[in-house]
């Protein structure tokens, strides 16, 4: 449920976007909190790893591994920032508090471009285009 | 004491990465975390600070780790990269000071003089992504220094570093007389800063004893992966 925080922060924000501009009620967040509740339960429920031995090295299942160890590198990389962030504030809302959330969001987008960068080169080098 | 450390266990999936680990380390004592790659130094490291949640009892300055506690400490990351994220790095080492309602020109200039003891004065404008991952390292270890913390955490300090830095950062380690944690591989560099080790392996202690004991003992450091 802890995880599922910032989807419901961004599905709010989302609802309340669509209230005052659209002046209805708020689909789109809905549709969006359907859609992650969805991915939440494929995610755990589907026994992918089984399936994508299964099936073997076919497009879509290397693309789906793919997709799993980036994401994963990418959680690793906003994970090490963060944390070192916050050794930094001692004082929350204190001076900085603001400023360096917004490098280290910065910092995450970068660096996950150049994972992505070294990722394509790892595969490129073993042939994968 | 500045740190206790009592029973802490971790499991990660199923997998137990710390198993009931104890030791005390006094005030300006330097011990190092020596262990093999994947023996659980880092994991240590990070529960001991409490930036994750373990079981079992850890007390910094007699206190439970948070925000308090933790500006106390200067830590340096493994990876440097982690911790120099704002546009250079001057504003990087600034950070902390300034959080803390250090005066804007006050922080700037202990900023600056971490800085130029770590012989970076010249790039204090860069950002991090220009320097090499030496200066990096230097980086890091300036802004865990700038705060002037009680105790110094850090984790693989010499994996970016070659011989000669890694030798100015022992002499420069060996110069602060504040507690100093070192978790590392490096035989040579543990030798040189600490005066106490702490041998782990598959997170368990395997032997806790004078620095000098330990690094004579080959049987131990085979077993542990280090030789």
């Amino acid at each position: 449920m802890r995880r599922a925080w910032p989807a419901l922060v961004f599905a709010a924000v989302l609802a309340l976007f669509e209230r005052l501009a659209a002046g209805r009620w708020p689909l789109l967040a809905v549709w969006m909190l359907a859609a992650f509740a969805a991915s939440a339960i494929a995610l755990r429920a589907i026994p992918w790893r089984r399936i994508a031995d299964r099936l073997g090295p076919r497009p879509a299942v290397l693309y789906f591994i793919l997709v799993r160890h980036f994401a994963a590198v990418l959680a690793g990389e906003t994970g090490r920032t963060f944390r070192a962030r916050s050794l930094c504030i001692a004082r929350r809302y204190g001076p900085g508090w603001f400023r360096s959330l917004a490098w280290a969001s910065a910092a995450v987008l970068r660096r996950g471009v150049i994972r992505a960068e070294r990722l394509y080169a790892a595969l490129a080098v073993r042939g994968f285009e | 004491m500045s740190l206790e450390v009592r029973e802490l266990s971790f499991a990660y999936d199923g997998r137990r990465i710390l198993d009931s680990i104890s030791f005390c380390v006094a005030p300006g004592e330097s011990v190092a975390l020596l262990g093999a790659n994947g023996a659980g130094k880092s994991t240590l490291l990070w529960c001991i600070l409490g930036l994750l949640k373990a079981s079992g009892t850890v007390r910094l300055f007699g206190a439970q780790p948070g925000r308090k506690t933790l500006a106390r400490c200067g830590v340096v990351f493994q990876n440097p990269e982690d911790q120099l994220f704002m546009p250079c790095i001057l504003d990087d080492v600034a950070l902390g000071l300034l959080n803390r309602g250090v005066p804007r020109q006050t922080a700037r200039e202990a900023a600056l003089e971490a800085l130029r003891q770590a012989g970076l004065e010249a790039c204090a404008a860069e950002p991090a992504g220009r320097l090499s991952l030496g200066q990096r390292k230097r980086a890091a270890i300036a802004l865990a220094l700038a705060a002037r913390p009680e105790l110094l955490v850090l984790d693989e300090p010499t994996s970016e570093l070659d011989g000669r830095s890694s030798r100015e950062l022992a002499a420069a380690l060996n110069r602060l007389r504040i507690t100093k944690l070192i978790a590392s591989h490096d035989l040579v560099f543990i030798g040189r800063t600490a005066a106490r080790a702490i041998v782990l392996d598959s997170g368990s202690i395997l032997a806790d004893a004078p620095a000098a004991t330990i690094l004579r003992d080959q049987a131990l450091l085979e077993k542990a992966g280090l030789v």
